[in-house]
């Protein structure tokens, strides 16, 4: 008990004794990882709102003019036992014409003219939540196309594909520069600890003299390594979160934008431990790059 | 009797000048020996040799049955735990009080909250700094402060303590005041080696002597009376 609390006193001991250094590498580390948080959140919410978004997405397979109502109730059943699909709305020349009516009631004078009404029947189809990436989508869609009676099948693939494109630059620039200010936040809570060995190293000589493990003596600066990553990471965790907050009230009071006020998030709890604790290994790391040098060779 | 520290053929070089040449000795359990000879004389080398922190160039050294010169990195600290160091600059820690300084080694160990109470105790009043116990090394005289160094290398009870100019800073008094701790030390069983570059040192002194010069081992004798006085 008593080498537990002295190798944590000790920890304590080297942070006050390097006052100055320690504050220095908490808040560069704290705004180190905060860059990369940044990416981390967009990130988190650019996947959260493409979720959202390929929820709502909706495919629209268009029936050819005068098909005979069996084929309509045929293809209908075979789209609902596809095991892509959740739901199948059909949707008649007659009542396309009423939703265009309702929704474009000035425009609807266009359609007067024409005499037989040009709005063809259609299915609108739910894939199933399992099926909603890109890619299933558009083999789904060219399978359906290929179908008897079908026209034209409508989804907004582009859009979608566009979107998981970005999310996939923004993944890869999240991790390089999580790597690069990872390493970067490694090596300024290394060479705090390699300032605290430096500052102790009649202390070291003492203790190996006596005949203390290498491990024993590492120990107080492994804590101060992980306490330094730990409190840089929860430090950059309280910025984001501020500028978080920040740039969701302009949002507000701009009144542009106001939709995605609401659709982003901040870390959920979970994650911020994940990250505080993350922080905490590369402290970690970062005494381990310095310590590999203490209690070379015999002695 | 048994031999608690073999030196066979040892030598060791610093910057191609010999710091100890062939050096072949042996130390008896119990004994209490001087090593004698001037700066450089290869006395410090040798003790840094006997716990590890420096490997001869060539020959063997054997200190309690095992041998040093094959010990692999991690059995070093337990050897250092047998060997109780004492040094000329007494290498206290100075944020710590005088009964955190004499209760590390044992902190080092593992030793229970008891067991350093009672230790430590033990050991700073065997060389009478107990009342002292919660005082910084800093405020103490150098008299004192080479005391509480002692007490830290005996708290553990090693089979052997080694003194590396434990007198070189201080006066005659206190010189002989040391001197007749170690006495006091030996007479419980434990093998002291003290070097020394003083002659006066060995006033007083019945015990056996080693002198190095340059790094050779140039006499052995045993003193009954004191020299240079």
């Amino acid at each position: 008990m008593r080498r537990l609390f002295y190798l944590v006193r000790e920890a304590w001991a080297n942070m006050r004794t390097n006052r100055t250094t320690t504050i220095v590498a908490v808040l560069t580390t704290a705004f180190t990882l905060a860059c990369v948080g940044i990416f981390l959140l967009l990130y988190v919410n650019l996947r959260h709102a493409a979720g959202s978004l390929q929820e709502d997405v909706k495919v629209i397979v268009y029936l050819e003019d005068r098909l005979p109502r069996e084929r309509v109730q045929e293809l209908g059943r075979t789209l609902k036992i596809d095991r892509m699909v959740a739901e199948v709305f059909f949707i008649s020349k007659e009542r396309a014409l009423g939703e265009f009516r309702a929704q474009f009631p000035s425009e609807s004078h266009l359609l007067e003219g024409l005499g037989e009404n040009p709005l063809p029947a259609s299915f609108v189809v739910t894939l199933a939540p399992n099926f909603r990436s890109p890619d299933a989508m558009k083999g789904w869609v060219e399978r359906v196309q290929t179908m008897e009676g079908v026209a034209k099948v409508d989804y907004n693939q582009e859009w979608l594909s566009l979107l998981a494109e970005l999310i996939g630059y923004i993944e890869l620039a999240a991790i390089g520069v999580g790597i690069l200010l990872s390493a970067a936040a490694v090596t300024i809570i290394g060479n705090t600890i390699r300032l605290a060995l430096l500052a102790r190293r009649e202390e070291i000589e003492i203790l190996r003299s006596i005949g203390a493990t290498r491990t024993f003596i590492r120990i107080p600066y492994f804590i101060e390594g992980a306490v330094l990553g730990a409190c840089g990471s929860a430090l950059s965790l309280g910025i984001l979160k501020g500028a978080f907050e920040l740039f969701r009230q302009q949002i507000q009071l701009t009144g542009r934008f106001s939709g995605i006020g609401d659709m982003i998030s901040f870390f959920s709890l979970s994650v911020c431990l994940a990250l505080v604790v993350v922080g905490m290994g590369l402290g970690f790391a970062g005494s381990v790059v310095s310590l590999l040098r203490v209690g070379q060779g015999r002695a | 009797m048994d031999a608690i520290i073999q030196l066979i053929h040892v030598s060791k070089w610093h910057d191609r000048k010999a710091a100890l040449s062939d050096v072949t000795l042996e130390i008896e359990k119990g004994e209490f020996v001087f090593l004698m000879g001037s700066s450089g004389a290869g006395k410090s080398t040798l003790l840094r040799m006997l716990i590890g922190e420096e490997q001869p160039d060539e020959g063997q050294i054997f200190v309690h049955g095992r041998n040093v010169t094959k010990l692999r990195p991690a059995e070093i600290p337990s050897l250092r735990r047998k060997v109780g160091a004492v040094f000329q600059d007494f290498r206290l820690l100075a944020k710590k009080s005088v009964f955190d300084n004499v209760a590390l080694p044992l902190i080092v160990q593992g030793a229970s909250e008891k067991d350093i109470r009672r230790k430590v105790t033990e050991a700073l009043r065997a060389v009478d700094v107990d009342h002292k116990k919660d005082q910084l090394p800093n405020s103490l005289s150098t008299g004192e402060q080479q005391r509480v160094c002692i007490a830290r290398a005996i708290v553990n009870g090693p089979v052997v303590l080694l003194a590396d100019e434990p007198t070189g800073n201080l006066d005659p008094e206190r010189t002989r005041e040391i001197m007749e701790l170690f006495k006091l030390i030996n007479a419980r069983g434990t093998t002291v080696i003290v070097t020394t570059h003083d002659p006066h040192v060995l006033n007083h002194m019945n015990r056996r002597v080693i002198t190095l010069v340059q790094g050779v081992l140039l006499s052995e004798r045993r003193i009954r009376q004191g020299v240079g006085a």
